[in-house]
């Protein structure tokens, strides 16, 4: 026989690293309200033979039964319609009051209930002390206790559950309400409930005194009844002066203080807890922005700029290029070595003296190459004479041609370079290994083309990035883990409920900066329909992990690596979702303040670093798999549509075949009209963005396989906010399209995406066109149309929202 | 009788009612503000409070503490 056992609690209790604790599982812990949205399941570790199986159904954090948020309606149609054999209802045993109002919920459906009360290490390090004994028999249920970080009690737990749950003795609540409350019940059990199994009637009773909607819709009630149960309920509320819901809230308050009394004595009362004292500083109205401002430049400066640089270096040019020196052993001496070669072959006087020459009369690029002799860079200045010794030997008749006082041969590549691999340890790259490989077995051209150019290449540029998105991740999840992201919330409300969005949107928009995926699925957290659909529809302009390489990669190939470039990424993000966010608010669908800000914050604890590396590595590792399979293909597609092609009007395979005759470069060609209005009108971009809905990663992807072509900076600056802000990647869509849960919405989504993204981008680009030249009036006058409406939406009043909210409450 | 949000941080304060609608109070209800419970304003953001219910720390926005009137 196949056991279900349920796991309930509030949020935050510790449900998920309980579940982790008993499956083995790996489902990352955040120290934030709403971290499990939706429920998992799992086999129980050791307690599970084949015939003999024990499931434990992790469910979201609830507060109470009574359905207002989205998790609440998943943990209770769970219970109600799968009736699991057993619930463990964990509490937080430092928050035994509130914990509690769930329990007393959840004892009344008659499934057999075990409390496990967690947390109690830091209970008794509070010298705080719970009779559990008593507990048990006051509520009518096993109680036990646990640590479900620390994994004690837990064994003693599963078994428990498992022999209430094969016992099938229906739990019965032991608490009673005011006379008047259970006189009223009494008369709703008979006149509803009588022929329902007696062990339901109950939570039936009081949810309809309650007069919940759903449950009236479940039981399918004719108007005659409700109506008659009607008269009881407001019998009751004009004897106790208070809505029935309001009264039963109230009589469940009461029991627990009648029962906690004599079973929990607290030490401390009243006195200011480790976390109050950090919330007084962090949560300053004075200091809070300040200090999130730096948490949050900390986070990115080190994630983009110095840590994850190194690393995507390393990854980009030792992995996945030439190779690198095994922990550096031999980069010094091969440095040295490059520095004397320079000295002695390349840097002589006369190149100088030739440089200089060229220079003054002006010749592109002699400057760079000037620069880079002066500072003594060999990778400089070979890197420059790449791109303009022919420019030099061809200019005032080969005047300035440095080309014969160089060691260059015929390839026009520098000769007798040291090489790094006789210096220390040196491990050479993959697509060098492969290679390699491809030559010792003979392997065929064009397939060692595909093999090197499409897939090593492809996606060995997608997974270079792969450890500069490790470091933000870990960030990400020592910021959710240790409680941290739910301050941000509250002290971003404020802000935010400003143009329309509510702090609690603030969350996904920071996950959705490592990827859009848990960023748009962490949206569930907000209550109210119309803020989480517009938080969908805005979270992914925030650059996400994937779109990171397509800012590096801009900001280095047509602005020189300027600083300014990947911060101001975020801040058109910001500004995207600012604006969108008043102007749909503006709009009928949107109309009305967002609803208002209530959360629960966590105490701090120091997260485990077992607990971090999980969250990063979960992240990380779809990541991965995305590069393996989807990346994969479309790189091979991308590689068939550049060789496979028409030349002469003959279909042929060319590893060197032109972009402009392949297959890929004729599609290109046929729509690339459309983006010549942003600025980057040709096949490589128009490329290039089509991949980017595959995924981001792509984008660069494409650049990989194909050279870069010359672009304008403003041309490169447009193409990057249309990749920023445009729909994002297929599984992206894919989450928004499982939470909107319609068609229309989330057509209406990626629409509003896509048009944005074109809107700001023709604006960049046409205005921009007004100070670097190139100004072209019909697209001036498109843009400033653009621009006006904008503008117009944004300083246009508020619409009223009497009709949505009547038409909304209706609905729930 | 005062609005939450008039009130003292630092201090020990008993609910005397909560306005607004059915959904807003439920949803207060199930986090702990009942009428006649204790709670001790934690931290203020301009308004917006952080304040301790039943040993809880829960953030609320400065509309929703003006709902809950105390004494």
């Amino acid at each position: 026989m196949s056991i279900k056992i349920a796991l309930a609690g509030n949020p935050n209790s510790g449900k998920t690293t309980l579940f982790n604790a008993l499956t083995g599982s790996n489902q990352f812990v955040g120290n934030w309200p709403g971290v499990t949205v939706e429920k998992k399941e799992g086999k129980i570790k050791g307690h599970s033979s084949k015939d003999d199986e024990v499931i434990l159904v992790d469910l979201p954090g609830i507060y109470s039964l009574s359905p207002y948020t989205l998790e609440e309606v998943v943990s209770r149609n769970f219970l109600l319609d799968e009736k699991p054999n057993a619930i463990i209802n964990i509490i937080d045993g430092s928050n035994l009051e509130r914990n509690l109002y769930l329990t007393t919920q959840l004892v009344e459906l008659g499934i057999p209930v075990i409390v496990a009360v967690n947390m109690m290490d830091i209970v008794r390090k509070n010298g705080d002390k719970l009779d559990t004994q008593k507990l048990s028999k006051e509520l009518g249920c096993e109680v036990t206790e646990i640590s479900a970080l620390k994994s004690e009690g837990i064994n003693d737990l599963i078994e428990k559950a498992i022999r209430v749950a094969k016992s099938g003795k229906k739990m019965v609540a032991q608490h009673s309400f005011e006379g008047s409350v259970e006189h009223a019940l009494a008369h709703i059990e008979e006149a509803v409930l009588h022929d329902m199994p007696e062990s339901e009637q109950r939570f039936l009773a009081i949810k309809l005194f309650e007069r919940d909607d759903k449950v009236i819709e479940r039981l399918n009630l004719d108007s005659r009844i409700i109506s008659h149960i009607e008269a009881d309920i407001k019998n009751c509320e004009d004897e106790l002066d208070d809505d029935s819901e309001s009264i039963i809230t109230s009589e469940r308050y009461a029991y627990i203080a009648s029962i906690i009394g004599s079973c929990y004595t607290k030490r401390n009362k009243g006195k200011l807890t480790v976390t109050d004292k950090i919330d007084k500083v962090v949560t300053n109205r004075w200091l809070a922005l300040p200090i999130f401002a730096i948490v949050m430049i900390i986070v990115y400066y080190v994630s983009v700029s110095t840590v994850g640089t190194w690393a995507t270096d390393w990854a980009n040019d030792g992995l996945f290029g030439d190779g690198w020196h095994l922990f550096g052993i031999g980069s010094s001496q091969y440095d040295d070595a490059v520095s004397e070669y320079a000295e002695n072959e390349v840097f002589l006087p006369e190149v100088k003296t030739a440089l200089e020459g060229a220079n003054e009369a002006g010749i592109t690029g002699a400057d760079e190459l000037l620069a880079a002799a002066e500072d003594k860079d060999f990778g400089a200045f070979e890197e420059a004479y790449g791109s303009y010794g022919e420019e030099l030997a061809v200019k005032e008749n080969g005047k300035y041609d440095i080309t014969p006082m160089l060691p260059i041969d015929e390839e026009g590549e520098f000769s007798d370079t040291p090489d790094p691999a006789d210096y220390g340890v040196w491990v050479p790259g993959i697509p060098v290994l492969v290679e390699n490989g491809l030559v010792a077995v003979n392997c065929a051209d064009w397939l060692q083309g595909l093999i090197l150019d499409g897939i090593v290449g492809g996606v060995g540029a997608v997974l270079g990035f792969v450890p500069q998105m490790i470091v933000l991740f870990i960030f990400l999840a020592f910021l959710e883990a240790c409680g941290y992201m739910a301050r941000i919330a509250f002290i971003m409300d404020r802000i935010f409920r400003k143009f329309g969005l509510s702090g609690k949107s603030f969350i996904p928009m920071l996950i959705g900066s490592g990827c859009g995926v848990p960023g748009v699925m962490a949206s569930r957290t907000i209550e109210n329909e119309r803020d989480r659909r517009m938080t969908i529809m805005t979270t992914t302009f925030i650059p996400c992990g994937a779109k990171l390489p397509i800012i590096a990669l801009i900001s280095a190939a047509l602005f020189n690596g300027t600083w300014w470039v990947a911060p101001s990424a975020y801040f058109l993000g910001i500004a995207a979702i600012i604006v969108s966010g008043i102007m749909l608010k503006k709009t009928k669908m949107f109309a009305g303040d967002p609803a208002p800000f209530v959360m629960e914050l966590p105490a701090y604890h120091m997260p485990t670093v077992g607990n971090i590396l999980r969250s990063m590595w979960e992240r990380a590792s779809s990541f991965i798999k995305r590069a393996g399979t989807i990346i994969l293909l479309s790189s091979i597609i991308i590689w068939a549509g550049s060789c496979f092609g028409i030349v002469d009007g003959i279909f042929t395979f060319s590893a060197d075949m032109e972009l402009e005759d392949s297959i890929l470069g004729i599609v290109g060609n046929a729509i690339c009209w459309i983006f010549s209005p942003l600025g980057f009108g040709n096949i490589k971009a128009t490329i290039a963005t089509i991949m980017g809905l595959v995924a981001k990663e792509e984008v660069v992807g494409v650049f990989g396989v194909l050279d870069f072509e010359g672009m304008t900076s403003l041309a490169g600056y447009a193409f990057l906010a249309f990749n920023l802000l445009c729909a994002p990647c297929f599984a992206a869509i894919g989450a928004i399209r499982r939470e909107m849960n319609n068609p229309k919405w989330t057509a209406f989504a990626i629409a509003y995406q896509c048009v944005f993204a074109y809107a700001v981008s023709l604006m960049i680009y046409q205005i921009g066109s007004i100070f670097t030249g190139g100004l072209n009036i019909i697209g001036l006058i498109a843009a400033i149309i653009v621009a006006a409406f904008i503008i117009y939406m944004l300083v246009k009043p508020y619409k009223a929202a009497d009709k949505l909210t009547l038409k909304t409450k209706a609905k729930a | 009788m005062i609005p939450l949000t008039f009130a003292n941080a630092g201090e020990k304060i008993t609910i005397k009612k909560i306005k607004g609608k059915d959904e807003v109070r439920r949803f207060l209800g199930n986090l702990g503000f009942v009428e006649g419970g204790e709670i001790i304003i934690v931290s203020d953001n301009g308004g917006n409070l952080i304040v301790n219910v039943k040993n809880t720390r829960v953030a609320i926005s400065r509309e929703m503490a003006n709902k809950i009137i105390v004494e």
